[in-house]
């Protein structure tokens, strides 16, 4: 599993510090821990999308998608890919362990694991992006709940249609929380012609002040 | 009806229903059990045709019919459930009606938000209603938490009458999702009084083979398979499942050669495949192969049988002469507890010894507490220690895996209390071998208070098996002919009773001089009489050297291979160089040296008072942290490495007052109860906010994740907080946030609310009614000592 190592940096707000011998071999220990215990498993299922007067709907499922943002996201897109990505729950129970006895190592092994958990999606979508091709489709960026105005609260009816407690033991929480908590849903769209977008998926984001935000500075 | 499970035939059950229905139309994400009521027609129709394939039980669609799948859907859990057994009685007439229970879909605590209480309530009402309905059996299936299927169960044994079947499904690792082996689940669920227990779904009926040799070799109750069609293959957007009836037969047959007495299908099975696998049967009868009888205790995650090499059960969580762990008992600081556990761990128990009892704390929820955060943190089985039947049983009862209760004892009226309690949990009892006539001088009188204990828990329907003896020991120093009527005890009721031992091996040496020499020729003497589980300091290095010492003497070690590995590891301890301990209190601190820091300090402590080096040197270096970490000089994990070794610091400052004074005083700036308000679990960010805030002198009471508003205000007025910090990460919980922050002002007026979280911000934090907004964990830092006038 690949790890990559600025993006960990990032998620601890770093700028530059010179990185002492201790924290560089915590991060390394941490970088390699992750990548020992984590189970990742993934599940994913192309829908025709349908354009109804309630918004967007996913052919054969339940599904209904609300907001302008994820509108704007699959404007153009025939089908929609839906995804699911989790690491398992050995990482949560790490996180866990190391918050009551390092705390430390409990951050930064937090951020390997959000880490780990994007370097997975990417793979999923490289998976996605190849079964397009084969349909003749080009694909969107990742677009997840949360991202804009699409509300989190759809964390549960996604997770019904994939059935992921059945599938990778990913559940959803009365708050829309993803439990194992290093888990990741999106939507990729299929389209004939290929995208506009940067591939940045911080640029379509509203949420300019936020600490995370990748080169828009 | 029990015995059905162990006819001369074997039972069949149907096979999948889910896709099934999907071929019928079912839309992804549409609720199943929902056709129940609006396409009876197709239920029965599903149903009807798996008893022409040959099925005899019929499993209702009632998979997901529990109040959390059900929210929004309109339907009751008990109309569901009673239109679902109408329909499959309708197809079975003489034929019988399993009531389905699938996993609720929500992880358990700690690491999800469903508690073991709330999950019992959902399976009670489903079990209530499927009872009502005529159903003939309990079918709790597909379970990847042994804690969830430990829930179901008892629920299923406390509000019906009918025979429970419980199965759990594995990944390719030969585990369930959470982490359960196949032994594991056995010595859990086949003590919890089911009728039949098994392997269902997982992998397809190949992968399932070698899982089910360990469940048929050590399940002392019937076994249920019932795989998948092999693996899903999507193909053109269809699922397909890559095992076809023919195949599917064939290697139930093989499951039923193995001693599987009970056979169904799970997911992508079909009529033709329940078909396909009553044919591949028909030439066979069932066999029983002789289940192995262990004395074993497990966790939700891991098994340790007793009667291999000695197993060391840890003694330290226990209050007993402990003034540290008193503390923090008192304070509630779970922390204290949980770190106790992980060194015991670390230094090779394989159980732990679980005792809260003090006289000014309610035992009993302290112990439920205790429990829950420590199966939560390790994996060790636990042992509940308590005096008090009511204490062991709320501990048994949540427990999520198997585990021993210390103890029982040859009076009447304890065992008439104790064993009900181990025989409805199912779990291992440690019996003491004295009586309402105190502690037998002679060892034969000893066994003869075991034997008397070993036939009363036959009664109840516990096994030899499920016992330990502890032939227990006096102090050397008041009664020394004593000592070795022990060790010839724990001789003969290995060799009359062949029941495994365990003793409090340390008593011995109360009184005398160089307690650690006792104790370890007592244990190595215990040892060659065939004790099986010393309770001992794991810490006290001579009692486990001695321990390795005897595996090797004793033959058990074999070539001596982990014996050499650990004298080796003896030698590479690190040394800290003389320059690094002689280094300055303050640059440890800031190097984030913890080792080094804490040797420092306790050096330190012989010449100046705890309070002189707190002031002196870890605010100094907290401060000079800070600035660094504010400049932009260091970043979070080195911010948070330097806390850390304040943290240690402290502890061993804190230790030293407890031992020199009896209490500690002069740190306190002031009570902060701390929390990550309900429904939301991220707690890290909390958790630096709150070792900031012990750094500076703070007294924190965390009250962890997902806390209730009702919690919090407890807690506030037990403690007389005048701050409160709440931490919520997700804009789905700031409402809940909003919730406590009202509750706070309406209960606790005086209290000022900090909150801080990734969604929040000034105006936000203003919005739901908060004092302060903490952007980080040193803004709240500066926000409590502004607040308290320390600055």
């Amino acid at each position: 599993m690949y790890i990559d190592r600025e993006e960990v940096l990032r998620y601890m707000g770093y700028r530059g510090q010179n990185i002492d011998h201790t924290t560089e071999k915590l991060l390394n220990d941490c970088i390699d821990e992750v990548a020992r215990v984590s189970k990742e498993s993934f599940l994913y299922e192309i829908f025709d999308i349908e354009r109804a007067a309630e918004g967007l709907c996913l052919k054969g499922t339940t599904l209904t998608l609300a907001g302008e943002d994820i509108g704007r996201h699959l404007a153009g897109s025939e089908k929609c890919a839906l995804m699911a990505v989790t690491l398992g729950l050995e990482v949560d129970k790490r996180i866990n362990f190391y918050s009551k006895t390092d705390i430390a190592k409990a951050l930064v092994f937090d951020a390997c694991a959000t880490a780990a958990a994007e370097s997975i999606c990417d793979t999923v979508q490289e998976k996605i992006e190849t079964v397009a091709k084969s349909m003749g489709f080009e694909t969107t960026t990742r677009f997840s709940p949360g991202y804009g105005d699409f509300p989190i609260g759809i964390q549960k009816e996604l997770a019904k249609v994939l059935k992921t407690y059945e599938g990778i033991g990913l559940s959803v929480n009365e708050s829309s929380i993803m439990i194992p908590r290093k888990s990741v849903t999106a939507f990729i769209g299929l389209r004939r012609e290929k995208s506009d977008e940067s591939g940045n998926s911080c640029e379509s984001c509203g949420r300019r002040n936020c600490s995370f935000r990748k080169g828009v500075e | 009806m029990g015995n059905i499970f162990e006819s001369k035939e074997f039972l069949i059950f149907d096979g999948g229903m889910g896709t099934m229905l999907q071929a019928y139309g079912l839309k992804a994400g549409e609720l199943p059990e929902s056709w129940n009521i609006s396409n009876p027609g197709k239920i029965l129709e599903i149903h009807k045709a798996y008893i022409a394939a040959g099925a005899d039980v019929i499993t209702t669609n009632t998979f997901g019919a529990n109040r959390y799948k059900l929210k929004g859907s309109g339907y009751s859990c008990g109309e569901i459930i009673e239109s679902a057994v109408k329909i499959a009685k309708e197809a079975t007439g003489s034929k019988l009606t399993a009531h389905d229970i699938g996993p609720i879909g929500q992880l358990m605590e700690p690491y999800g938000t469903l508690s073991f209480r709330d999950a019992y309530d959902a399976f009670k009402e489903q079990v209530i209603a499927g009872t009502a309905a005529g159903a003939d059996m309990i079918l709790i299936e597909t379970m990847s938490d042994i804690y969830e299927a430990r829930a179901a169960i008892l629920a299923a044994k406390e509000n019906s009458h009918l025979p429970v079947l419980c199965t759990m499904t594995f990944q390719p690792d030969g585990r369930t999702l959470t982490g359960t082996d196949p032994l594991t689940m056995v010595n859990i669920i086949s003590h919890l009084g089911v009728d039949a227990l098994g392997i269902n779904c997982s992998l397809g009926p190949k992968d399932i083979i070698p899982l089910l040799a360990q469940v048929l070799k050590y399940s002392s109750v019937p076994v249920i398979v019932q795989p998948n069609a092999g693996l899903p293959v999507v193909l053109d957007g269809k699922t397909f499942y890559d095992i076809s009836p023919e195949q599917f037969g064939q290697y139930m047959a093989e499951t039923a050669k193995m001693g599987a007495a009970i056979l169904g299908g799970c997911c992508g099975t079909t009529p033709e495949h329940i078909r396909e696998l009553k044919k591949a049967v028909s030439g066979l009868k069932p066999v029983r192969p002789e289940a192995v009888k262990l004395t074993a205790a497990s966790s939700a995650t891991a098994t340790v049988i007793l009667g291999e090499e000695a197993k060391i059960i840890g003694e330290r969580i226990n209050p007993t002469g402990k003034k540290r762990l008193k503390e923090a008992l008192r304070n509630g600081d779970m922390d204290y507890l949980l770190r106790e556990a992980v060194a015991q761990r670390d230094a090779g128990a394989h159980i732990l010894d679980v005792n809260v009892g003090l006289p000014e704390i309610d035992e009993k929820a302290m112990m439920v507490r205790a429990v829950s955060e420590l199966q939560g943190i390790v994996n060790l089985p636990l042992q509940i220690d308590s005096v008090s039947p009511d204490v062991i049983e709320a501990a048994v009862r949540i427990c999520s895996g198997r585990p021993i209760i210390n103890s029982v004892n040859g009076e009447k009226k304890t065992m008439d209390t104790i064993f009900p309690i181990a025989k409805k949990y199912g779990c291992l009892v440690v019996a003491l071998t004295l009586d309402e006539n105190g502690i037998p001088e002679k060892a034969e009188d000893r066994l003869k208070i075991a034997e008397k204990i070993v036939n009363r828990a036959g009664e109840f329907g516990i096994d030899r098996e499920d016992i330990i003896v502890d032939c227990l020991v006096l102090t050397a120093s008041a009664q020394q002919k004593e000592a070795r009527e022990t060790i010839k005890a724990v001789a003969l009721v290995k060799e009359k009773l062949g029941i495994k031992t365990t003793l409090g091996v340390s008593n011995v040496s109360f009184g005398l001089p160089d307690r650690e020499l006792l104790n370890r020729t007592f244990l190595a003497m215990a040892l060659t009489a065939g004790l099986d589980a010393p309770i001992l300091n794991p810490m006290a290095e001579a009692m486990t050297d001695t321990i390795k010492a005897y595996n090797v003497l004793w033959n058990i070690d074999k070539e001596a291979a982990e014996y050499i590995s650990s004298r080796s590891a003896v030698n590479e301890q690190p040394v800290f160089k003389e320059k690094e301990e002689n280094q300055s209190l303050k640059k440890l601190i800031i190097d984030g040296m913890k080792e080094e820091a804490v040797l420092t300090v306790k050096k330190l402590l012989r010449e100046i008072n705890g309070l002189e080096i707190v002031d002196t040197f870890l605010i100094p270096a907290l401060d000079v942290v800070g600035q660094k970490y504010e400049s932009g000089e260091i970043f979070l994990p080195q911010l948070i490495q330097s806390a850390e070794t304040v943290k240690r610091a402290f502890e061993v400052i804190k230790d030293n007052m407890l031992k020199n004074a009896g209490e500690v005083t002069g740190v306190s700036r002031g009570k902060i109860v701390i929390a990550t308000v309900k429904g939301d679990i991220h707690d890290i960010g909390k958790n630096i906010v709150k070792i900031l805030l012990e750094n500076y002198g703070f007294e924190v009471y965390d009250l962890g994740k997902d806390v209730p508003a009702e919690s919090i205000v407890k807690k506030v007025q037990e403690e007389n907080a005048l701050m409160v910090g709440l931490s919520a990460l997700m804009t789905t919980t700031v409402k809940s946030m909003e919730d406590t922050v009202k509750a706070l002002r309406l209960y606790c007026p005086d209290t000022r609310v900090m909150v801080g979280g990734a969604v929040l911000n000034e105006d936000y934090a203003k919005m739901i009614g908060a004092d302060f907004y903490g952007k980080d964990a040193r803004e709240a830092v500066k926000i409590a000592r502004t607040f308290y006038g320390c600055e």
